[in-house]
């Protein structure tokens, strides 16, 4: 067991090494980066990079935007995926099974050249420029893998508890809401996590939806924006990467308990 | 039974609420999925730039340029090679992580967990800016680091050397995505009950003999899934190698996707997007992997069955 | 105040003959109309602290009308111009993205005439020459105007600590600056060889893809290869990476350098921003790179290095830069969609004023296309003075748009590998033969011009592959492009 711990730990340390190398760098200054090398630990702590990023780079307002639009995504996702999925898995209906195939024929067809289409969709849509057209895109993104995570989470569950359910007078709805749904917390969990990550995370979509109003940029294409419009000041760049990667592993650590059993909870079924 | 025997429209009464519940994924999905998959398949007979809307049909021309373009191909090769390497070694290594943190007795496994999980919540664009630094403005540290051991004899430019710019970029994929794997797997083997190792362990089966017999076995299922969903996201590779070497040197390392990007964005801002002919590469691609995910089914299918009637 | 003054007396001279209704509010009132809030795009990354000082006095001058500037990095530019005017949601005044070529874009209704500035009194504060048909004007219509000096678009930066540390120095201690081909591989030899691994005789940053074409712009148009990377060849008409044995010649040295240890080891994964960044700090002791770097330079405190232009085989070039008026008389323009006309052209004069090109000059950014802006006594930064002066070896060259405006309706497709890739391709070893890659490449884009004629001639173009020969040329003399 000793042995195991030793491995862990090296290969641990290793394996965050690129983490701990931006958040020391991040409060190193500027001359100090480049004479530090790959030495992670700064000499003395300079605060005021993080000041700075958040004032002077505007990482405080694309903060904000990042944050609104991965809440946005996350509920629009769960609902969608979560209602879709019960029906899929417990509720069967006619066309069923073409849903099933659009679903799965979307895992592999080539998704192309789609952002023109999508741009002309949401503008016709009167939407552009707004965090809710990210909000919807990126939905749309996350919902495929999501309705067959909630899918097999479903079928998993013991079908006497829903049955149980309708005898005693339960509807439809009420079967959902009230007992299929809050037993499928760890997937809840799991989905909202998935789709957090990649929409905290995701570039591309942020990026072109937002061209006309740079105040609404989001974390991603704050970081690049400040790699093209400013002669870049590294240091500033690494406070800037900190800020975008710790609440989103402050919400992984926070959801992981619930993430393993709701992943196991999808497999089984 | 009872639902056979009604009328298809008494049937789709029945399950109203079925549709007004998958409703909002199906109009996501038709809206922003399927529509626009279709619509840039129009794009794929015409020269066209991006601008206005497209005028100049060349019917399959874009396609012939596709199939005669040798960088196309090159693009295709790295990204085979990519997933050829990324996805056994990354299954395996995810595997082995899995079963030593599966141990009951082993302490702090959800802080091990969590360590090894990290990379992947976090994106693309930040890491690879990240190690892009790391490689390019500190090679020379590594380099006298390996020079002082003998290991080599002279500089290496990592990441723009084409020797060990695709490795690079193999390492740090399996790095980034391991995570994902992992819990896979994490969550597959929680849910092989207890009682079966209990009771081999009563019929005197060691580790090994346990580990073959039951814990492959029960992690097959949960396996195919694992393996499709790490095939379907390696031949999907695109962000790192963009920010990492931008598919350079010399297309050293141009996967299909960054391919696709610099057609329809243009590489330098200086040439022109060619939209159509992306398109082109996006729905060639596509078919090529439809056709191989066809035959792997058929091949495992056959494989099973064969199994089967042993 | 004083600001707001200076700025009236400009509008007042400049608009005197034809006021437009607004403007002449702008300039006769005592209290300027308020500007209204418009938005403006660029790509003047190195040059953005000059855009915002210049918003900031527009907006004193304007009584606090707003711009909203949004500077995006050079390689998305055109893609993001392309699709906010998709969207109908142009910014109101624009640098002009290099993608779609300009006559595109007026065709495509995406600009605005600008009638109401761009009168003969306006225009000719400009100069002779600047306002042809082909360059900024269309059909009558002008639609941008010129904003730089003709000045050479790269130089061969020295690093004077390691120069000096090498002993490449003069009797008198200055630094001994590389005339030749052969002066260059010495330094870098002497360089490399005294520091002992510390430091390089040369470097680059080519993970954006265009650093080492560089390299071949400036030594090849030196030894009278008189295209560079950017045009064709039009003595002949052609382009001649094979023809002219000058490429092939200057890719052996570059490839021998290499091989010699003369280059900085990580310079193909860098970027170039990053390997300025290891020039000054003496990682290595030359670079080619534009003057933009300069202002960088300056505010890292990186001020000891000089420049040199046009390394060639012998000690006089054979040939330089050119300029033809057609190709560099354009910067900004109106998008045809703009809520607040007057206020964007009142902004758009501005940045084309004599005065905000003063500030640019001054700044060190580049040179004005207004001559009296350029005068190098008045320049205390010695390397930008340099600069300057290298400046007045370039020549107005040949423009075929010029000769035959019809020539404007042949488009050229882009090849791929181009000579980016072609160079990066050659020095990672991944082609092995310069002269066949050379000889490839120069097909490919000889193929893809006369393609690109004939796809012209059969839209009812009346041009010919002639109307790129310019026969009477001679690449060491001004050339005056006759009118057809």
């Amino acid at each position: 067991m000793v042995m195991t711990h030793i491995a862990l730990v090296v290969s641990g340390i290793a394996w965050m090494y690129p983490f701990l190398w931006t958040l020391g760098s991040s409060l190193k200054d500027t001359d100090e980066f480049f004479a530090r090398g790959l030495n992670p630990m700064p000499q003395q702590l300079m605060w005021s990079n993080y000041q700075q990023a958040w004032e002077q780079a505007s990482f405080g307002t694309y903060f904000v935007n990042t944050l609104l639009i991965t809440l946005g995504t996350c509920v629009f996702t769960l609902l969608a995926t979560a209602m879709a999925g019960y029906v899929l898995a417990r509720a069967p209906f006619p066309g069923r099974g073409v849903c099933l195939f659009l679903i799965s024929a979307t895992l592999f067809l080539p998704h192309g050249y789609t952002i023109i289409p999508i741009f002309d969709l949401m503008e016709k849509l009167g939407l552009l420029n707004s965090l809710f057209s990210i909000i919807i895109v990126q939905a749309a993104g996350g919902i495929v893998f999501g309705t067959f995570l909630f899918m097999g989470y479903f079928q998993a569950i013991d079908r006497e508890l829903e049955d149980a359910a309708r005898v005693d007078g339960a509807s439809f709805h009420q079967t959902f809401w009230r007992i299929m749904l809050p037993l499928s917390g760890p997937m809840v969990a799991t989905v909202g996590l998935f789709t957090a990550i990649s929409a905290w995370n995701s570039y591309f979509i942020p990026l072109v939806f937002t061209l006309a109003r740079p105040e609404l940029r989001t974390l991603s294409v704050g970081m690049y924006a400040f790699i093209g419009e400013n002669t870049t000041n590294w240091t500033l760049l690494c406070a800037g990467s900190i800020i975008t990667l710790v609440p989103i592993i402050a919400l992984f650590v926070m959801l992981q308990r619930f993430f393993v059993n709701g992943l196991a909870g999808a497999v089984k079924g | 039974m009872n639902v056979r025997r009604q009328s298809l429209p008494g049937r789709i009464w029945a399950a109203r609420w079925s549709y007004v519940y998958a409703l909002p994924m199906m109009v996501l999905l038709v809206g922003f999925i399927i529509y626009p998959i279709g619509a840039s398949l129009g794009y794929t007979f015409y020269r066209w730039n991006g601008i206005g809307d497209p005028s100049q049909y060349v019917g399959l021309d874009n396609f012939r340029r596709i199939m005669d373009d040798s960088i196309f191909w090159g693009a295709v090769r790295h990204t085979f090679v990519y997933v050829a390497v990324v996805v056994p070694v990354q299954l395996l290594l995810a595997l082995a992580l899995a079963l030593v943190l599966n141990q009951k007795r082993l302490r702090f496994a959800s802080l091990y967990r969590t360590i090894f999980f990290l990379p992947v919540v976090t994106s693309a664009a930040v890491v690879g800016v990240v190690i892009q630094l790391l490689f390019s403005s500190f090679g020379d540290v590594i380099n006298n680091i390996l020079l002082d051991l003998h290991l080599i004899n002279g500089y290496i430019d990592w990441l723009g050397d084409p020797r060990f710019a695709m490795a690079i970029i193999i390492v740090v994929g399996i790095w980034h995505t391991l995570g994902y794997n992992l819990i896979y797997f994490l969550a597959g083997l929680q849910t092989i009950p207890e009682d079966l190792y209990e009771a081999a362990k009563i019929d005197g089966a060691g580790r090994i003999a346990s580990f073959r017999y039951i814990t492959i076995p029960m992690l097959r299922s949960v396996g195919v899934v694992i393996l499709l969903l790490a095939l379907v996201g390696s031949f999907q590779i695109f962000d790192m190698v963009q920010i990492l070497t931008n598919g350079g040197p010399y297309f050293a390392t141009e996967v299909v996707n960054t391919y696709i990007y610099h057609l329809a964005f243009g590489r330098t801002g200086e040439v022109e997007p060619d939209v159509g002919l992306a398109s082109a590469a996006s729905f060639f691609y596509g078919l090529l992997l439809i056709t191989l995910s066809v035959v792997q089914v058929v091949v495992l299918r056959t494989l099973v069955r064969r199994r089967a009637a042993r | 105040m004083h600001r707001r003054t200076l700025m009236k007396a400009a509008v007042a001279a400049a608009f005197a003959p034809t006021l437009g209704s607004a403007l002449a509010a702008c300039g006769s009132d005592d209290k300027p109309t308020a500007a209204k809030e418009i938005t403006s795009w660029d790509w003047l990354v190195s040059q953005a602290a000059w855009m915002d000082q210049e918003i900031k006095l527009f907006q004193q001058a304007h009584g606090g009308g707003t711009i909203k500037k949004a500077t995006q990095a050079s390689d998305k530019y055109p893609d993001l111009i392309s699709l906010a005017v998709r969207s109908d949601t142009a910014p109101d005044v624009f640098q002009l993205p290099r993608t779609p070529a300009i006559e595109e874009q007026v065709k495509s209704g995406w600009l605005l005439p600008l009638d109401k500035l761009a009168t003969d009194a306006w225009k000719s504060r400009f100069g002779p020459g600047w306002f042809e048909a082909g360059g900024n004007t269309f059909d009558g219509k002008t639609y941008s105007a010129p904003f730089n000096g003709a000045g050479s678009n790269l130089q061969l930066y020295c690093h004077h600590g390691l120069f000096k540390e090498a002993g490449l120095t003069n009797s008198d201690g200055s630094v001994k600056l590389p005339k030749t081909w052969d002066d260059v591989t010495r330094a870098a030899e002497a360089i490399t060889g005294k520091s002992a691994g510390k430091a390089f005789g040369l470097g680059f940053g080519n993970s954006g893809n265009a650093a080492l074409a560089w390299w071949i712009e400036i030594f090849c148009r030196g030894a009278g290869a008189v295209g560079g990377t950017n045009t064709i060849d039009y003595r002949v008409g052609k382009w001649t990476y094979a023809s002219d044995r000058n490429y092939a010649d200057f890719l052996t040295l570059l490839l021998d350098w290499k091989n010699r240890g003369f280059f900085f080891p990580t310079s193909m994964s860098v970027s170039d921003e990053q390997a300025r960044a290891f020039f000054a700090q003496g990682k290595f002791g030359m670079i080619v790179n534009g003057v933009w770097s300069q202002a960088a330079w300056k505010e890292a405190k990186f001020t000891d290095y000089s420049l040199v232009t046009l390394p060639s085989p012998t000690s006089t070039p054979k040939g330089t830069f050119y300029y033809g008026q057609a190709s560099s008389a354009r910067m900004f323009g109106i998008s045809a969609k703009t809520k607040e006309p007057d206020t964007a052209l009142a902004w758009l004069d501005w940045l084309y004023s004599k005065e905000a090109g003063r500030r640019w000059v001054k700044a060190g950014l580049g040179l004005s296309v207004y001559p009296e802006n350029n005068d190098p006594s008045g320049i205390e930064f010695a390397p930008f003075a340099q600069y300057v002066e290298t400046s007045k070896t370039n020549l107005p060259g040949p423009d075929p748009k010029l000769r035959n405006p019809e020539m404007a309706k042949v488009k050229v497709q882009a090849v791929k590998p181009d000579v980016n890739d072609v160079a990066a391709g050659l020095f990672t070893g991944q082609l092995k033969n310069v002269a066949a890659a050379l000889s490839d490449l120069e097909g490919r884009l000889n193929k893809a011009q006369d393609d690109a004629i004939a796809a012209a001639v059969a839209a009812g173009a009346k041009v010919s592959a002639a109307d790129n020969v310019f026969a009477d040329w001679d690449p060491v003399k001004p050339y005056q492009t006759k009118k057809s």
